[in-house]
């Protein structure tokens, strides 16, 4: 199948994402260093360049980098326990091995524990490296979701403290014009985003789940930026285009699954060939679909911050089986690849009774694939392609076709 | 010739509580409510009328619980769902989860799943510490916490039960913080194997019964005290594997202070006030940060060795639970500020799957050998 032409631009939107980070001083602009849920509007609406630890750390493992760099942060005595993409960026600071020229250095280190507890410590060690102000925002987690005034008083007081230190780094205040330009590009990212998502509902789906790591780094990096809209513009049109014309991602889609948790960075091409051989469309993720929920609104961003962190983005188990169980309807899913992942305990440690809940409710099976999302010395690449194997063979069988 | 132990009833409790409990609520006909560690007040639980235990997941063989959790998970949330997928606490009516890892996050989720039968509490401890907005949002949640309780008991107590509470916990807490001095001054009768498990059946039993069957300790015997020891200092989350302390009496290691969630660290802050709720609010914050707390990350380092070195002690064990991040990520930096102010460290990373006792005994003597060697 010919890949998506768009994807083509990914390349020199990094390079010019990394170039433009590694000039900001030269710029008169300032560095961030920060996670998905936190507020990137209002950093580049300050003139503050978010960039991204993890979205590094995903780099290497994508570019199969990641074993130059991991027995560093081990020899400084970070256990191969804790996350791959930790050791990664420590161990890449450590011995300068980096796709990037390595990552500017900071001038704030921003961390918002909605999406883990890992960051934060993480962070920490940082903080000790470049001396530099660190913020948490620290969001309590809502329970099963239930309404916590009193922790959305706690947060929305984080975020508007948050405002006056980004001031204190930069000098300057905040100009409201400038944040509602930026909340208005980043809505049409995200906008487009969830479009190009949605997208692999269509049958056959014009788009792979492989496609979408790919496409990631704009929504991850540039949300707010006009190079984030042009490119989902872009993606968007091509992906319709096909979809009018019934143009699969691949020739013959045959099954349609799911990948659950982060992506396995450094086999993405193995994986997508040995699934693409059988007809094995991984037409939606969870994990892609983090970043379609990140738009805010102008009138009171704040206000949609607090409520993204603590209630959209709080996953939690009877949530999960709600929400796979409704994607398994719409994406017309025959099965879930559940992405066991040593380094993201946070979203792998319910897998077990998320499978078995999904499956009861919907009678779509799954398969729990156990691996790192960035070590490859933690699985073992072979038992990994042979389960899938035998999980294609059972769909193979449950369908009746040869 | 007296014959009576008066360390093994603590001992029967702490090894297994589950035979005193179930016979408590049959005689009392009140609730038991599990709690998983750290820093859920218990006065809370308390002045709800039912009794607070701590669960502790270490030591606990895992079996049933592999089909829940990954392997990679600490051997605190796997040994816990094992007592509860063994039926260990079928008698309990609820489980409080505090919130201080993802781990915590999740297995909350996991457990109301598991065990819909009983009512689960999420604690939900902000993370930054001594951040004014913390404090007051934290001060929202115990109130909250405590008309869950008083929900689950059905009782109407109110502010008047929970300063009473407050007030027996102080009392035990000064009576445990006696019996670690004693440990101090003391330490062949004292041990720190028995004055543990005096602070572990604290945890698992009614307090005002705890602190009866404490008078009855040996405190005016005279003691005959041989041999010298290296006092040490321990950070980590529980005593893991239970027969650490054991080793470390015998290999002559004195710990002197320890920020162990079950150890000194539980006692060493009393809730003082008129407002018990504040109180108990002030208490938290003061006490030893928990490793899933964050604060300044150079204060915080700088912070540990000013402890380390007001204790006195010679060397520092990590008591690393294996899979617990906050305390990978913490340990190197840690450690490094230790070894610049000429301070020797050991790490041990435990589990209760896969350790050896005596690999364990090893490396503890080897590190002795070390602290003994640097004495003048």
């Amino acid at each position: 199948m010919d890949p998506i032409r768009a994807l083509k631009q990914i390349k020199q939107i990094t390079t010019e994402y990394f170039t433009s980070a590694h000039m900001a001083k030269h710029n008169k602009k300032f560095i961030a260093y920060c996670n998905v849920f936190t507020p990137v509007e209002i950093l580049y609406a300050m003139d503050m360049i978010p960039v991204y630890p993890e979205n590094h750390a995903a780099i290497l493992g994508a570019r199969k980098m990641s074993p130059e760099v991991l027995p560093a942060a081990e020899a400084m005595g970070y256990s191969m326990d804790l996350c791959s993409y930790s050791r990664c960026d420590i161990g890449s600071i450590k011995t300068g091995v980096s796709p990037t020229w390595g990552l500017p250095k900071p001038d704030l280190l921003l961390v918002c524990n909605a999406q883990c507890g890992t960051l934060t410590k993480w962070v920490e060690v940082l903080g000790r490296m470049y001396h530099v102000p660190m913020v948490l925002i620290d969001v309590p987690h809502s329970g099963s979701g239930e309404q916590d005034t009193a922790a959305e008083r706690y947060v929305r007081s984080q975020l508007e403290e948050l405002v006056e230190i980004v001031q204190r780094v930069t000098g300057a205040p905040l100009d409201p014009d400038k944040l509602r330009e930026t909340i208005r590009l980043s809505r049409k990212a995200s906008d487009l985003w969830t479009r190009m998502l949605e997208l692999g509902a269509m049958k056959p789906s014009p788009i792979t789940v492989f496609d979408q790591f790919v496409s990631m780094f704009p929504i991850v990096s540039q949300r707010g930026t006009q190079a984030a809209v042009d490119f989902y513009g872009a993606m968007v049109e091509e992906l319709e285009d096909r979809v009018a014309r019934g143009v699969g991602a691949l020739e013959n889609e045959r099954f349609r699954l799911f990948w659950d948790n982060l992506p396995i960075w450094p086999e993405l091409r193995r994986l997508s060939d040995v699934l693409e051989k059988r007809g094995a469309s991984v037409v939606t993720s969870i994990y892609t679909w983090a970043w379609g929920k990140l738009a805010v609104d102008e009138s009171d961003p704040l206000a949609d911050y607090t409520e993204q962190y603590l209630y959209t983005f709080n996953l939690h188990l009877a949530r999960r089986i709600d929400l796979y169980s409704e994607m398994a309807k719409q994406y017309q899913l025959d099965g879930f690849l559940y992405h066991s992942n040593r380094s993201c305990k946070y979203i792998s440690q319910d897998i077990p009774l998320l499978r078995a809940a999904v499956a009861e409710k919907t009678g779509v099976p799954g398969v729990i694939l156990e691996a790192d999302h960035n070590d490859p010395r933690l699985y073992t690449m072979e038992l990994l392609e042979r389960q899938i194997e035998s999980f294609l063979d059972l769909l193979t069988a449950q369908k009746g076709t040869g | 010739m007296k014959t009576h132990d008066p360390w093994k009833r603590f001992q029967e409790v702490a090894e297994s509580p589950w035979p005193f409990v179930r016979a408590w609520k049959k005689n009392t006909r009140r609730k038991i409510v599990g709690h998983l560690l750290p820093d859920v007040p218990e006065e809370i639980i308390h002045a709800a009328g039912a009794l607070p235990v701590a669960i502790e997941g270490a030591g606990v063989p895992v079996r049933l619980s592999q089909n829940q959790i990954p392997g990679y998970s600490c051997s605190h949330s796997m040994g816990a769902m094992e007592l509860a997928l063994s039926g260990e606490l079928g008698d309990f009516d609820g489980m409080v989860i505090p919130y201080v890892c993802d781990t915590t996050r999740n297995l909350f989720h996991i457990w109301t799943h598991s065990f819909p039968w009983m009512t689960n509490e999420f604690l939900r401890l902000p993370k930054r510490i001594g951040h004014p907005k913390a404090k007051e949002y934290l001060r929202a949640e115990f109130a909250r916490f405590f008309q869950s309780m008083a929900k689950l008991t059905g009782s109407d107590n109110g502010t008047e039960e929970l300063a009473a509470s407050v007030e027996l916990y102080n009392r035990s807490r000064q009576a445990l913080r006696r019996a670690y001095k004693m440990k101090l001054e003391h330490p062949a009768v004292w041990t720190s194997e028995r004055v543990q498990t005096v602070f572990s059946a604290s945890l698992r039993m009614p307090r005002d019964e705890h602190l009866v069957w404490m008078d009855d300790l040996p405190w005016n015997e005279p003691v005959q005290e041989t041999g010298s020891r290296i006092p040490i200092y321990v950070r980590g989350k529980v005593w893991d594997p239970p027969h650490i302390l054991d080793l470390l009496d015998n290999l002559g290691l004195l710990v002197v202070e320890d920020e162990i969630v079950t150890g000194y660290r539980a006692v060493a802050q009393d809730a003082v006030g008129d407002d018990p709720l504040e109180a108990l609010v002030t208490r938290h914050v003061a006490t030893t940060p928990y490793t899933g707390y964050h604060q300044d990350p150079e204060q915080m380092t700088a912070a540990f060795v000013d402890r380390v070195r007001a204790s006195g002690a010679h060397g520092v064990i990590f008591l690393n639970p294996k899979f617990c991040e906050a305390a990978g990520f913490d340990t190197p930096d840690f450690r490094a500020a230790l070894e610049s102010a000429q301070i020797p460290t050991l790490v041990l990373e435990t589990s209760s799957r896969g350790y050896s006792l005596g690999q364990l005994e090893v490396r503890l003597e080897a590190f002795r050998e070390m602290l003994a060697s640097d004495l003048p």
